[in-house]
């Protein structure tokens, strides 16, 4: 019997399959340090609709789409929305240099320990989750190409209007 | 052995690797990658060259793909 290269690619997705938080549940808490200095909780921000984008300095398309994550935090900030970039690195030194060429007005945290990224069964980098106003996890999105930006403004736009 | 007994030791040994896999650790995990981002990483050292090779192959063969994994091995895309 042969068995084919994609046996063990279907097999191993599974597996990272079984690891993703699953749209619908309840966010898991965290308070992280952030860039001005203070600790974001994200449980304070219930009521509000958050998207928590995981990023590293290190993955092109992260650096790639942080410019339209300024826009859309711009855009939806007054209809009760918040973006929070999560920087996986062990080192937040790289994120900081590469910040101070940045125009980026939302919060970036630091999960130097990676144990959000842990929490939220980040499956790819870049990773979004949107939570809804009570804090439940309501989509996920893998990777970033270009285009993508438009699924987060409808997703946005979705959950802002609820 | 008989042939019978050598097919029932490989799903044996597959079905045992597979139960391994389960509990590797460290599995290094997409949020983890910064390592394998790193340029020193990668094997080629004339990028460009090779991606003219591989167009090269892939019009001669009339196929593509599959010949490498290509971006900062963050596992997107």
């Amino acid at each position: 019997m042969r068995i084919g290269p994609q046996i063990p690619a279907i097999l191993f997705t599974a597996l990272l399959a079984s690891r993703a938080l699953a749209a619908g549940t309840a966010a898991p808490d965290f308070s992280l340090p952030a860039r001005d200095g203070s600790t974001v909780r994200l449980s304070e921000l219930k009521g509000q609709v958050v998207m928590i984008n995981f990023w590293a300095t290190w993955c092109g398309p992260c650096r790639q789409e942080m410019p339209l994550l300024t826009q859309l935090q711009s855009k939806y900030e007054p209809l009760g929305f918040t973006l929070l970039g999560v920087n996986v690195e062990p080192d937040s030194a790289a994120a900081q240099d590469w910040l101070k060429g940045m125009a980026v007005d939302f919060p970036i945290l630091f999960d130097r320990k990676n144990a959000v990224a842990e929490s939220f069964g980040v499956q790819g980098m870049p990773s979004s989750v949107f939570l809804d106003r009570a804090g439940n996890v309501r989509y996920v999105h893998r990777g970033y190409k270009p285009g993508d930006e438009a699924k987060y403004a409808d997703m946005i736009r979705n959950l802002v209007k609820e | 052995m008989t042939l019978r007994g050598i097919d029932r030791a490989c799903a044996a040994a597959v079905l045992l690797a597979l139960a391994g896999c389960a509990n590797v650790e460290p599995w290094v995990k997409p949020y983890e990658r910064q390592n394998f981002a790193d340029i020193i990483m990668a094997p080629d050292r004339n990028p460009v060259a090779t991606a003219y090779i591989d167009h090269v192959y892939e019009a001669r063969e009339g196929a593509r793909g599959a010949s490498g994994s290509h971006g900062g091995g963050c596992g997107c895309n």
